[in-house]
């Protein structure tokens, strides 16, 4: 207790370089936590934007196009796997189509389902701006981008022409946004029976089974797991299509680290330097403190309170402002929103304390060498 | 005669080695009583701190044997020596050496704390030994608010706070003016008659000397006189 009473009181006499400590520390944890969270929330957002409303692991015939049928052992397959979400399982068709309003045309790639099950992967129903969520075999719903470009709005009919010049003329139930300019300019759900009846397949064939994980970063495992059930089958996870993302995810997430890595080394060597003037300025009452009888080991301990409270004090000012920063950054209008993960915050508290404290070896270490004599003679 | 409280042995000190080496102390022997009121007389440089630091287990002796109350303290391991410091001796040095960062009453517990006395008793007793040196009511003075004598005071205070069995005192006096001085050795008289504390006192000033009960001269790191003084006690001139 005496070391702890002793660091208190070094601690408040020095109190401008206390402070400075602290404001240090707090400094480099708030950082810390900023950025770490600002890049996991990017990361998850980015993900999540990507994949989230689309299928993570798919089974297509072995020639992509061709149609399969979707039995109850395929079924099974999907449905027994405990690391799929449960229920976001869907048989789907897909056929291109060019819509054209006279002046320009554009691709549209339809995607043919029931509603429920293609609310399972995409959640369409809860992402209808306009209009309403309906697949009758006469509806289309298109995405927000779609219908800007072409000023379209739920009731007005489009045509659109397929392959072999055949038409289909669909009237607009609703109007999606899926989260991601692409899908919402060249996506568009019908029921099954529109592209069935232009590929000519029967009731039970279909182009793809989609599904989603519940860890979206599970899909290759998933996926290995799948071929070896369907060796007649082509099954094929979202990173694989993805590579660039995955890419580019990776090397944002290394120079997080980095950052990260650094910004932690300065706070260590800001405490070390710190708490190493601090150690040389208290050599006489150490001095003293030691003739008096104080053992060479509680003499060190004096410094690795000091370092334990500085570390301790710096950090929860860090999580402060790192909250302060997080709750600035909600009004920067980013398309995203940061949520920091407890983990990752637990995480960069312990790391902030065991740095103070690992920093305190070299002070607690002359101390802890100092011989009394030295100071008593020095006068 | 009192029961023997220290005994040192052939105590020899050497810095250094080869050339540039001193030779400190050459061979330094001599008892000290329980209660005794002595000092130690010497040219400067003539070793009386070296041997003083050796018998508060400062220092350590290159050769030689320093025993208390028949333990010989002098090959104990570095923790155990510490805790003889805090509880057989007491300390008092040319200049106070006082923790600037602590009050005073703070500065007077500092011991009985690192002893491990709870902290009660220890106020208590705290209190006792600041009134026995007059400074009561400067136990909330930070220990850069006092004059120097004031300062010396509570530093003997300090030294006295563990109710050590021998009080080793290094020129106490010497930033001190007469007053002070006198003062400060009337009470080492007191507190040595009050708790029964043996004194062994480093001075340059005869006069001083003449008022303890033993002197020992040291010349040369060798002892050539140890003389009982049957005037200690009597009026000053
Ligand atoms: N740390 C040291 N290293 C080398 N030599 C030392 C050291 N300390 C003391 N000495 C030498 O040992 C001798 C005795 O020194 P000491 O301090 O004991 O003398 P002293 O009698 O206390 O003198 P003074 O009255 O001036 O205080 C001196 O020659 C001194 O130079
Ligand atoms: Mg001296």
């Amino acid at each position: 207790m005496l070391p702890l009473r002793i660091a208190l009181r070094f601690l408040k006499t020095s109190r401008v370089q206390s402070t400075l400590i602290i404001a240090g520390i707090a400094v480099g944890i708030a950082v810390q936590i900023f950025v770490g969270s600002l890049i996991t929330s990017l990361q998850d957002s980015l993900v999540q934007q990507t994949i989230g409303s689309t299928s993570q692991v798919t089974i297509t015939a072995l020639d992509e196009g061709e149609p399969f049928v979707v039995d109850a052992r395929v079924r099974n397959v999907a449905e027994s796997d405990a690391r799929v979400k449960p229920g976001a399982i869907a048989p789907t068709l897909s056929v291109n189509g060019l819509y054209s309003n006279g002046n320009e045309s554009t691709p549209l790639a339809l995607k043919g389902g029931d509603l429920k099950s293609l609310d399972a992967i995409s959640s369409i129903s809860k992402r209808i701006t306009a209009g309403v969520a309906r697949l009758g075999r006469g509806d289309i719903l298109i995405g927000t981008d779609f219908a800007e470009k072409f000023t379209l709005s739920p009731g007005d009919s489009i045509r659109i022409t397929f392959s072999g010049n055949k038409t289909r003329t669909l009237t607009i139930a609703g109007i999606f946004d899926l989260g991601s300019a692409a899908v919402n300019a060249r996506q568009a759900f019908v029921n099954a029976e529109v592209p069935r009846s232009l590929l000519g397949w029967r009731t039970d064939e279909y182009a793809a089974l989609e599904a989603q994980l519940l860890q979206p970063f599970d899909s290759a495992e998933v996926a290995a797991t799948w071929r070896q059930q369907l060796p007649n089958l082509r099954v094929v996870e979202w990173q694989a299509q993805n590579a660039d993302l995955l890419t580019a995810l990776q090397s944002q997430g290394s120079s997080s680290y980095m950052i990260q890595a650094f910004v932690l080394i300065a706070v260590a060597l800001g405490i070390a330097s710190t708490l190493a003037i601090s150690a040389v300025q208290k050599t006489r009452q150490i001095g003293i403190l030691k003739a008096m009888g104080m053992g060479d080991a509680e003499a060190g301990r004096i410094f690795l309170w000091q370092a334990a409270l500085l570390g301790v004090g710096g950090t929860l000012s860090g999580l402060a402002l790192g909250f302060f920063l997080l709750w600035g950054f909600s009004f920067a209008g980013a398309s995203f929103t940061i949520t920091p993960k407890p983990t990752f915050i637990a995480f960069s508290a312990a790391v902030g304390i065991i740095v103070a404290l690992l920093s305190s070896i070299i002070p607690i270490r002359k101390t802890s060498a100092l011989d009394p004599i030295e100071v008593i003679q020095g006068g | 005669m009192a029961e023997l409280l220290l005994r040192a042995e052939n105590l020899e000190k050497v810095y250094g080695s080869g050339d540039t080496a001193t030779h400190a102390l050459k061979g330094v022997s001599f008892e000290l009583a329980e209660g005794e009121f002595a000092s130690i007389v010497g040219q400067s440089g003539s070793g009386k701190s070296t041997l003083l630091n050796m018998l508060g287990l400062l220092d350590t002796p290159t050769s030689g044997m320093i025993a208390y109350r028949g333990q010989d303290v002098s090959a104990l391991a570095k923790p155990a020596q510490a805790r003889l410091r805090n509880s057989l001796v007491g300390f008092v040095f040319q200049f106070h050496h006082l923790l600037p960062e602590f009050s005073v009453l703070e500065n007077v517990l500092m011991p009985a704390l690192i002893g491990g006395k709870p902290q009660v008793e220890a106020k208590q007793l705290a209190e006792e030994t600041l009134a026995l040196l007059g400074l009561e009511g400067l136990e909330d003075k930070g220990a850069n608010q006092l004059s120097g004598g004031q300062k010396q005071r509570v530093a003997i205070a300090r030294a006295l706070m563990n109710r050590p069995a021998l009080l080793l005192a290094d020129e106490p006096t010497g930033n001190l003016d007469t007053t002070n001085t006198e003062q400060v050795y009337k009470l080492f008289r007191q507190v040595s008659a009050e708790t029964g504390t043996a004194f062994l006192i480093v001075t340059h000033d005869r006069n001083v000397a003449q008022q303890t009960d033993r002197i020992l001269e040291v010349l040369d790191g060798e002892l050539v006189q140890d003389v009982r003084n049957d005037y200690a006690g009597a009026p000053a001139r």
